[in-house]
Order: C-alpha cells, then structure tokens, then sequence
C-alpha cells in the first residue's frame, strides 16, 4: 500500500514536469517551425514593405540593437555604483536592508509602469518625442534591478581572504573595490547585463510610448523626434491585424528572429550561472 | 573618489525610482479629488463625461491573475518536486537551465502565440457557453499560466533545494518512503519558500502587459462576472491608445494615472511580500 502510493506520488510529479517542459518546449517548436519558411538573407537585409508583407526587418533588428546598446550603457554605472553601495559602503549600516528591499520590489514592478513614466519625463517634459534615448532610457531603468543583484551576489562570493590579504597589505578602501573585488567580479555584471538585456530585448510595454513606431524610420540622427523600429513592436503590430497569409509568414519569422536573439543572450550568460549553480548545490 | 561617485550615483538611481513612485501619486491627484474614494469602488468608466471608477480594471487584473496562478500552481509545484526530488544533480541542472531559458520567452511572443492559436481553441472548446468571440478572461487567464509556469517552476525549485539533505536522510532512514520524505519533511521545510514563489509568481501575472492586452478583449465597464466574457485589466487599459488621447486633459490623463498608482500599490505590496517571505536577509 505505501508502497503503492509512493509509486503514485512519484508518477505524478513526473507527469507534471513532463507537461510543464511539453507545453514550453512546443511552443518553441510551433514558433521554430512556423517562421522559420520566412528565413532567408532579404529577410534580414531589406527594409519593409507593403506593411509587413514583404521585405524584411532590417531596421527593426537595427533598432533593437540600439536599444539594448542604450541600456547597457546607461545601466553600467548605475549597477555598479548600487552594487559597491550595498557590499562596501553600507557595509555595517541598517539602511543596506532597505536598499535591498527597494531592489527586489523594483525588480518586480510592471514593464508598463516605466513606460509610462518614461513617456511623462521624457517625451513630454523633456519634449523629445519618441526618441532611441528615451527609450533606452528606459530599458536601463528596468533592466537596473536584475544587473544590480547579479552583480551583488558575485561580489559576495569573492572570498573574504582576499579583502584582508589587500587590507594587510595597506590598500585604500577604494583600492580594495577596483583591484580585488571588481577585479573579480566583472563576469557578474557580464552575466547581469546579459540576463537584464534578454528581458529588454523582448520588451513591448516599456518602449510602445517612448521609443518605437511601426515603419518609416531607419538610422535616428538626432535625440529629439528619432524614433525607431523594433522587432517586439513590429509583431504587436501586426499580430493585432495579421489576416494577410504573407503576413503571416514574415509575422512569425519576425517572433523566430526575436526569439533567437533573446535566446542567445541567456546562454551566453549560462556558463557562468552554471558555475554558480554548482558551487552552491554541492 | 570611487566613494563619492558610488554614492552620487545609487542617489540618482534611487531618486529615479523615488521620482516614479511620485509622478504616479501627483499625476493622479486631479481624480482622487473629483472622484474620491469612487474611483476605486466606482463601476463605469466614461470619459468623454468624466466619470472614472476602476473597479471593473482591478477586478479584471485580480481574476486574470488568480485563474493564471490556480492553472499553474498545481502543474509547476509538481514539475518543481520532480526536478528537485527526483532527477540527479547533471540532468537537474539541465532542465533547470532549460525551464530559465523559457521563462525568457518575450511576452509579445506569447501573445503572438495566443491571438493566432489559443484565442480560435478557447471559442471551440467552450462554445457550448456561446462566448461572443474567443477575446476573454478565460483566454488571459491560460496564457498567463503558461506565461508564469516558469518562474514557479525555478523558484519552488530552489525553495526546495534549500531543505538540508541531512533532513531528507533522518526522514528516509526513519523509514518514511521517498513521498513520505518530500510530503511530510520536505515540502513543510519549504513551505515559505514556496510561498514566496507563487507571491512573486502572481506579482508577474499582475504586471504583464502585452500578453494580455492582446487576447483579453478589452471591454470596458464589464464587471468580471463569467469568465467567458470580454474583460479589461489595469495593464491592458494603460497599454492601449487611450494613454495617449488622455494627456492633455488633467482629469483624464489623472485617471490613466491613477489606473499606474494601483497597479504600482498592488504589484509593489505582493512582490515585497513574496521577497519578505522569501529571503530572511532581505
């Protein structure tokens, strides 16, 4: 009888694990097997035509590039600054737990809030319409809490023998940060960044406001009025009127070429997430 | 130096989140004065008579979210035993990788996925019901299970990881079998924990966007009653055009905001209490 039940409880859990990888595997694989007819070299270096019925996404990938370059960018300083904030500067004082609380609610705040706030301040208040920069802006903004965690948790785990050897020594404090602990930890803000700029790149909410409009703009020349394509905001388009066979066609070749990128940015981060994994489950 | 710049900037990113949290409270203020405590208990929301109540959009965002979260508690807690339980450590690590890498999936693809797939399969099923169109609360609800299945899995995972194995060995050699062990030892020691991943899993749910805004229907002033019926979310109403007409009028443009606020009130309170309940240094 136990016997029994244990075997049960066992299935079960096999089964739900069998269909929670079924279910995401598969769409990948409707995606995969979908866009992939729309694959070809014009698809990557044309620029659309027909609203999307032919041609390709040339400046749709262009801008999305950009605007992760924007956001990485911006966000850099910002996460290392939160990051030695946290390790060092507060390193015996209350205010540290709440500046951990502040980032993990930051880290759980809706992609539309920053949207819209990045349309208050920086297309109205500073009258830059849709513009690259407010959008990356924004990106960076929503991207800061994860690269700032990442970032923490590998400075945490530089070992603390290091820290004293380098004080032995006689360094300055801010000789310890740039040459033992960020000596050390730059893989995490690699790593960060990554995981942060796969969130980013697929992205909607945050820039349909600030950033990114459906066709007519290529290389922005200035800050002001410069908005871009985006491949996210390509397929919210046209998802939403999508009865044109051809569109289809590029629709979800637009969704496979998305999909591919973020999917390349998280793996160039697992190497060293898998490291972590492994240290902390042995 | 590096003290100084370290503090300028953590300033500056905290007074950007601090900003935000503001611009939602004042923006918002021209309708708590003309709507009062009514904005929130209010059922009817038409703005060319100024009249603004919220109640059928936070109801909406609650429903769709409770549905995604009763759908995908159950499979992913499962999905989440069985990888910690009973995979060894490689092929463990191998499909938590794999479960991480789908929770990167962009939620436009998702809703792509769901406007073109679910949306014909929802109006199938269920047209028994006679639902108007396949755009319902239903509809919203399975996406963003599938959406947030994922994050439960990789979180409930790492609740359960984080039970000493000296407690699954006391439980085994007090000759419990293995579902004895996990259902009275393991999963009572990561209780918290699990909790913790289905708070964070339904702050996700809250937020989403895009998803959402696609399949959802976006009817207005439609209290969500039956579930296979057209519904409007907190998300789905800021996502849409009406944040762009509304800017020029306080009142309106107070409205949209104030539709921010709450979901910044209510994303912001499950989150903390999810990372509260989940890390006891945070």
């Amino acid at each position: 009888m136990r016997k029994a039940r244990d075997l049960i409880f066992g299935t079960i859990a096999a089964v739900c694990a069998m269909a929670a990888l079924a279910v995401l595997c598969g769409l990948v694989f409707v995606i995969a097997r979908r866009g992939w007819p729309a694959m070809n070299v014009s698809f990557f270096t044309e620029q659309i035509r027909l609203v999307g019925a032919s041609g390709g996404i040339l400046w749709n990938l262009v801008g999305t590039v950009i605007l992760l370059a924007t956001a990485f960018l911006a966000c850099t300083p910002f996460a290392i600054a939160l990051a030695l904030l946290e390790r060092v500067w507060l390193r015996s004082h209350p205010a540290r737990r709440w500046l951990r609380i502040a980032l993990y609610t930051a880290n759980g705040l809706p992609s539309i809030v920053f949207g819209i706030f990045g349309f208050i301040v920086f297309v109205q208040w500073c009258g830059w319409g849709k513009s690259w920069l407010a959008g990356g802006l924004v990106l960076a903004m929503s991207m800061l809490p994860t690269v700032t965690i990442v970032l923490i948790e590998r400075i945490a785990a530089v070992p603390a023998r290091y820290v004293e050897a380098a004080a032995g020594l006689g360094l300055r404090e801010s000789q310890i940060v740039w040459a033992v602990l960020m000596r050390q930890s730059w893989g995490g803000l690699i790593t960060g960044s990554l995981l942060g700029l796969a969130r980013a790149a697929g992205e909607t909410a945050p820039i349909m406001f600030t950033a990114t409009i459906f066709a007519g703009a290529t290389f922005p020349r200035a800050i002001a009025e410069s908005p871009v394509l985006t491949l996210p905001y390509h397929i919210f388009i046209l998802a939403q009127d999508s009865f044109d066979p051809a569109v289809g066609s590029k629709l979800w070749g637009t969704a496979l070429v998305l999909l591919g990128l973020v999917f390349s940015l998280s793996l160039a981060a697992l190497p060293s997430r898998l490291r972590i994994h492994e240290e902390s489950n042995v | 130096m590096t003290r100084a710049f370290s503090w300028l900037l953590s300033l500056g990113a905290l007074a950007a989140l601090a900003l935000l949290l503001g611009v939602f409270a004042w923006q918002s203020g021209p309708v708590w004065q003309h709507e009062g405590a009514g904005y929130v208990t209010g059922g009817k929301w038409f703005f060319r008579q100024h009249e603004f109540g919220a109640l059928p959009m936070i109801c909406g965002s609650v429903v769709v979210a409770l549905v995604a979260l009763i759908m995908a508690a159950p499979l992913g807690l499962g999905a989440a035993v069985f990888i910690a339980e009973y995979l060894p450590r490689r092929s463990r690590l191998a499909v938590k990788m794999l479960v991480e890498l789908l929770a990167g999936v962009p939620s436009v693809v998702y809703g792509l996925l769901g406007i073109l797939l679910l949306r014909d399969w929802v109006y199938e099923t269920f047209e028994r019901f006679d639902p108007l169109s396949g755009d319902t609360l239903l509809t919203a609800g399975i996406l963003l299970a599938v959406m947030v299945l994922p994050t439960v899995v990789t979180l409930a995972d790492d609740a359960l990881r984080a039970v000493p194995a000296t407690q699954r060995r006391a439980a085994r050699a007090l000759g419990l079998t293995r579902a004895e062990a996990i259902w009275s030892v393991c999963l009572p020691q990561a209780r918290r924990g699990i909790g913790a991943a289905l708070l964070l899993s339904l702050g996700r749910a809250l937020g989403e966007t895009i998803a959402v805004f696609l399949v959802v229907g976006r009817q207005d002033n439609n209290l969500p009653v039956q579930l296979l019926g057209a519904g409007q979310t907190l998300t789905s109403k800021l996502g849409g055009s009406e944040t762009n007409i509304a800017y020029g009028d306080p009142l309106h443009w107070g409205a949209m905001m104030g539709l921010g606020l709450l979901l910044l009130l209510l994303t912001g309170a499950v989150t903390l209490l999810g990372s509260l309940k989940g890390r006891r240094d945070a």
